[in-house]
């Protein structure tokens, strides 16, 4: 049998739920074998109860896990029906996340320095994947991109994992460089020393990034977002093309090797 | 509980619907899937077909729509990724049926001969003509009575194992006569229905393509009513598909005059729901005071 995806059915308990940013929230959930079991870069996918004609699940990434208390903590941002109902849900009510579901970040064994680069609510994958290079004793830098400085988030706590450089841009100007968070990773990708980049935000500035990454001659990889009905492999409606063809981000991503991605 | 779906013999009426299910080895992690009667896989073609372009999804009030584009690895790949599983799941008891798709009658032939060729394990295929017929600029073959009985003809001289045709939510009683008429041993009503939704900030379809396949319980009241249509013009057996959630929305369809029903989004979001769904017709058929669920088919008052 080909091997199923690794995501499980957890019932959670909602530990807190607060508002971190504009329109993004920070939710802590107790559920105890998923924060043991999920890997930087994997997903989740969550029932959030409260409207009978919406039945799909939310995939959402994991900023930080913690196996000792058993609790997860996931970033989101507010932007339609099912992030609103979840943003209502209050400390002890309960539900049910599927996860860990994909395949994760791959840093290479033999990764002397890497780059993340982080654009809007695309930066909560990096934040576990910082933990694991400060872990490992890799030495990481990090470029932060938001439309505005109201919206940033990750910049403390990646700071505290130990970033040896951490550089912000806004789309206006309101914290750091004014300007896209790419020319910042392409200036520090041009200085040379990186052999691996991880990035996650709009497509368009993962493809930049991508691109700046290849001259570079840096391993890319990249955690891109689909449209999923399942999260787990049933369903086909996932697709990234890349150029060894279709493949469901689900189970195959949803990180990638970036030089393999067609559509972003 | 156990049911005849022409020929194809369930221990008990619960199906899955293709598209909705993988090739079943998906769900494993959740649920046993050898406690269902049958499963049927996803549509597979002779050759690999790519699928559309992403957005393939979108949520809309009640379900969800979809333009996967029958993206398949062909039978070959099919049969070489899943072929193992799936024989073994036969051997447990629950009926494997392949959903069988192309783009014109002869593409239908070849994939089919492909299965028969590969599958040997299956209990029967059953023959999606709601796939885009190329030679007749698109539309589907199953869209009228002539271009469902072609294909039926054209398959019934393939193979004597069961024959299923998953019918579009167009003319079914009908096109319903006519498959029957060429050999047809069941029928599944219904696919999913087209429709189309528009972000209009963007002005464009929410999905790649203008249109999509409605599913889930917007389609349910649709679904029950074509069921009871082609119930009554046909002797065949039917297989209840759209929108079923619980087992009483299984149990609509069996006293609509279904032998059996698929479970279709509700695997999506309840990877769980169609073991569940089981139980809770269980549940039904007992309530009702019958020791045979046969018992309770097309039994509707009205
Ligand atoms: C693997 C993965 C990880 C994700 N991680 C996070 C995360 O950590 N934090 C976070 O805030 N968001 C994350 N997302 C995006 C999140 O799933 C969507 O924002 C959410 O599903 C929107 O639901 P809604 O009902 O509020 O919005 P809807 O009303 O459904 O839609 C509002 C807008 O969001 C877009 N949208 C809807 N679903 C998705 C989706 N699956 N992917 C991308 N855009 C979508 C729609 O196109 C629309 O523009 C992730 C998505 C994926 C696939
Ligand atoms: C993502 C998705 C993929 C599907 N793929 C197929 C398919 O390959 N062949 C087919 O006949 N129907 C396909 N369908 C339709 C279902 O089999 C079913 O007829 C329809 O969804 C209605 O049932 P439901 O409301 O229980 O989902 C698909 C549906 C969905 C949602
Ligand atoms: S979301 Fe269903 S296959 Fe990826």
């Amino acid at each position: 049998m080909p091997q199923p995806s690794s995501a499980r059915l957890h019932e959670f308990r909602i530990v807190s739920n607060d508002k971190i940013a504009q329109d993004i929230f920070s939710l802590v959930i107790e559920a105890p074998q998923l924060a043991k079991t999920i890997k930087p870069g994997q997903f989740m996918n969550f029932e959030v109860p409260g409207n009978a004609m919406s039945l799909l699940r939310i995939p959402l990434s994991f900023a930080r896990a913690d196996a000792d208390a058993g609790t997860v903590e996931i970033w989101y941002a507010v932007v339609g029906d099912g992030t609103e109902r979840l943003s209502r849900m209050k400390p002890g009510d309960t539900s049910t996340v599927l996860g860990p579901g994909g395949k994760g970040w791959g840093v290479p064994a033999e990764c002397s320095r890497a780059l993340l680069v982080g654009g809007g609510i695309g930066v909560p994958p990096l934040v576990p994947l910082a933990a694991e290079l400060a872990r490992a004793g890799i030495p990481f830098d990090v470029c932060l991109g938001a439309k505005t400085a109201s919206e940033l988030v990750g910049e403390s706590e990646l700071d505290a994992l130990g970033a040896q450089t951490l550089s912000v841009a806004t789309d206006d100007g309101t914290e750091g460089h004014c300007g896209f968070v790419t020319d910042l990773a392409a200036e520090l990708l041009q200085q040379g020393g990186y052999d691996y980049v991880a990035t996650c935000g709009p497509g368009v500035m993962m493809q930049k990034v991508a691109e700046a990454a290849l001259a570079a001659g840096a391993y890319c990889e990249a955690s891109l977002e689909r449209m999923m009905s399942c999260g787990f492999g049933a369903c086909s409606t996932c697709n990234v093309e890349t150029t060894e063809g279709m493949k469901g981000a689900c189970m195959c991503g949803p990180v990638f090797d970036a030089s393999k991605v067609v559509v972003w | 509980m156990a049911v005849d779906f022409g020929g194809i013999k369930m221990k008990n009426p619960i199906n899955t619907a293709a598209g909705t299910f993988g090739q079943g080895w998906q769900f494993e992690p959740f649920i046993d899937v050898s406690e269902l009667g049958a499963i049927t896989t996803k549509g597979c073609a002779a050759e690999p077909w790519p699928g559309n372009p992403a957005p393939r999804m979108c949520e809309i009030p009640g379900g969800m729509m979809n333009s996967v584009g029958l993206q398949n690895p062909g039978v070959r790949g099919f049969a070489e990724e899943s072929g193992e599983y799936l024989a073994d799941l036969t051997a447990k008891g629950t009926q494997v049926i392949c959903q069988v798709a192309g783009h014109s009658t002869e593409e239908y032939v070849r994939a089919l001969e492909l299965f028969c060729e590969l599958c040997p394990w299956a209990a029967g295929f059953e023959i999606n003509v709601s796939c885009p017929n190329i030679a007749a600029g698109g539309a589907a073959c199953g869209s009228t009575p002539e271009g469902a009985a072609e294909v039926m003809r054209a398959c019934r001289k393939v193979t004597d194992k069961p024959l299923v045709v998953k019918m579009a939510p167009v003319r079914v009683a009908e096109i319903a006569r006519a498959l029957e008429a060429e050999g047809a041993d069941g029928l599944s009503v219904i696919n999913s229905i087209s429709g189309m939704a528009i972000d209009v900030h963007t002005r464009r379809s929410r999905l790649s393509k203008p249109t999509g396949g409605m599913s889930g319980p917007l389609c349910h009241h649709i679904a029950v009513r074509m069921v009871w249509e082609v119930a009554n013009a046909v002797k065949i057996p039917v297989n209840g598909v759209g929108g079923v959630m619980t087992g009483e929305d299984a149990a609509e369809f069996i006293l609509a005059g279904a032998t059996c029903v698929s479970v279709g989004m509700a695997n999506f979001a309840d990877p769980t729901a169609s073991v569940r769904i089981l139980h809770e017709l269980e549940a039904w058929a007992e309530s009702q005071g019958v020791s045979d669920i046969n018992e309770l088919r097309g039994a509707v008052i009205c």
